[in-house]
């Protein structure tokens, strides 16, 4: 399959996530400063606008760091999922606009260079409580850049996936480096308990929701590494044209039930390893959920005229079960499905 | 002495980010086709979204671009790593 690639593929979902992003960002903004303005009113614009930038990038970072793990709790949060390169960007956007404000704000216009300033106006390095807060936020930040700058499509084909995951897994270094970042500012400038409570908070649920996710997931994984046919589910845990994902021989399997039978192939798609396990049967073949490569559940081949192929594996349905050899085939080898039994198939139309 | 240090560090910066942004004209309008064929037909807006990274990695993108490699490398995952063979 080829596809041209292009700026943004919007869909109509994804301009809809936009824009409620996009409106959730301006009515935090809003509120943040109306109340900070009101609460607090000798208080420069400037500054109001350095604190209501920085904390709704904090408050995004918060967000997407909860979504991957949400979506593995509950399929509900999947839409969140697909578009959460946007809320990076936008993130990175507003940390942008909240650095550039407290340069100007704090080291421009001095004889130093202001980034120069950024890393000296403060040589307190040796102390815990005086550390200098700004450069955690500089290298932050730079984090972030790479992240936002390597969002495109390209740059995944292009760095392979597991250099982007990689280096897209730095978000968790971004993460301590700007909670140092807010928590010695805030201890530095002011001594609010309310603050130090909210990033706890933040903290505590990030946190809680990845252990949890976590351990549910190895409690479900199926570690089938041998010879023999691996029992993976029963028959009515798969949704119709739908597959249920279990990991065998080191690598994610997604099982597809369709039409009365049942296939499983590799879950990883030979695009950008896309999650094929989380896509939909559409007209007969697996559909990628991230950019629709297809591909045809008995043999892992996308249809002509497309060439690509992905491992296949052997299935059994025996006694409403879901049974997969764990010994994955070479791309392309067609397997007869297994046929859901005429009662069992009538057990679940009804 | 930590003055000294930073202007090092921060003149460093400027000029791997020089470079990179020449070379991020050239990437963005020539090289990306040469290595990935879905880059070739590429639109302005997808040019325009690739240069910041494309100046940040100069050194990497410049290397591939060196060895001359044509097409996106391949992965490998375990499942292809066991069952070998095929695109
Ligand atoms: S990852 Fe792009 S279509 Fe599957």
């Amino acid at each position: 399959m080829s596809l041209n690639y292009q700026a943004v593929g919007w869909n109509r979902q994804k301009k809809i996530y936009d824009r409620t992003m996009v409106l959730g960002v301006l009515l935090y903004l809003g509120l943040f400063i109306g109340i900070t303005a009101t609460t607090n009113p000798t208080a420069t614009a400037e500054t109001l606008m350095i604190r209501g930038f920085g904390t709704a990038a904090l408050l995004l970072l918060h967000i997407i760091l909860a979504i991957g793990p949400l979506a593995r709790l509950n399929p509900m949060f999947l839409p969140l999922l697909y578009n959460r390169r946007h809320m990076g960007v936008t993130m990175f956007v507003l940390a942008l606009a909240h650095a550039v404000l407290a340069m100007i704000q704090f080291h421009a216009g001095g004889d130093q260079f202001p980034l120069i300033s950024l890393f000296t106006s403060n040589g307190d390095y040796s102390s815990v409580s005086q550390f200098p807060f700004q450069p955690l936020g500089f290298f932050a930040l730079a984090i972030l850049f790479f992240m936002a700058a390597t969002s495109h499509d390209f740059w995944l084909a292009n760095l392979t996936a597991p250099t982007w995951k990689r280096l897209h897994m730095m978000v968790y270094v971004a993460y301590f480096l700007l909670i140092g970042h807010v928590v010695l500012g805030v201890l530095q400038a002011e001594s609010s308990p309310f603050l130090a409570g909210v990033l706890g908070l933040g903290a505590a649920v990030v946190w809680g929701l990845h252990l949890t996710s976590a351990w549910l997931e190895k409690a479900d994984d199926e570690e089938g590494n041998g010879e023999g046919f691996v029992d993976v589910c029963a028959v009515e845990d798969i949704p119709e044209k739908r597959a249920r994902i279990v990991c065998l021989s080191g690598e994610r399997v997604a099982v597809f039930k369709y039409d009365g039978k049942v296939s499983a192939i590799s879950n990883v798609c030979r695009h950008q390893n896309g999650p094929l396990g989380e896509g939909k049967v559409v007209d007969g073949c697996v559909t990628c959920p991230w950019h629709g490569y297809q591909y045809r559940p008995h043999d892992g081949a996308s249809p002509p005229p497309f060439t690509e192929k992905v491992p296949t594996f052997r299935v059994k349905v025996s006694e409403g079960r879901v049974l997969v050899d764990p010994r994955p085939l070479a791309p392309g080898t067609a397997v007869e499905p297994a046929v859901i039994a005429e009662n069992a198939a009538e057990e679940l139309s009804s | 002495m930590l003055v000294q240090v930073v202007t090092l560090f921060v003149a460093g910066l400027g000029i791997y980010a020089a470079i990179g942004i020449l070379f991020a004209f050239y990437f963005v309008s020539l090289g990306c086709g040469k290595l990935d064929p879905m880059a070739k037909q590429g639109t302005i807006g997808f040019r325009i979204l690739i240069f910041p990274a494309s100046a940040a990695l100069w050194p990497l993108l410049a290397l591939r671009l060196a060895r001359g490699r044509q097409t996106p490398p391949i992965e490998r995952n375990a499942h292809r790593d066991a069952a070998g063979g095929g695109a």
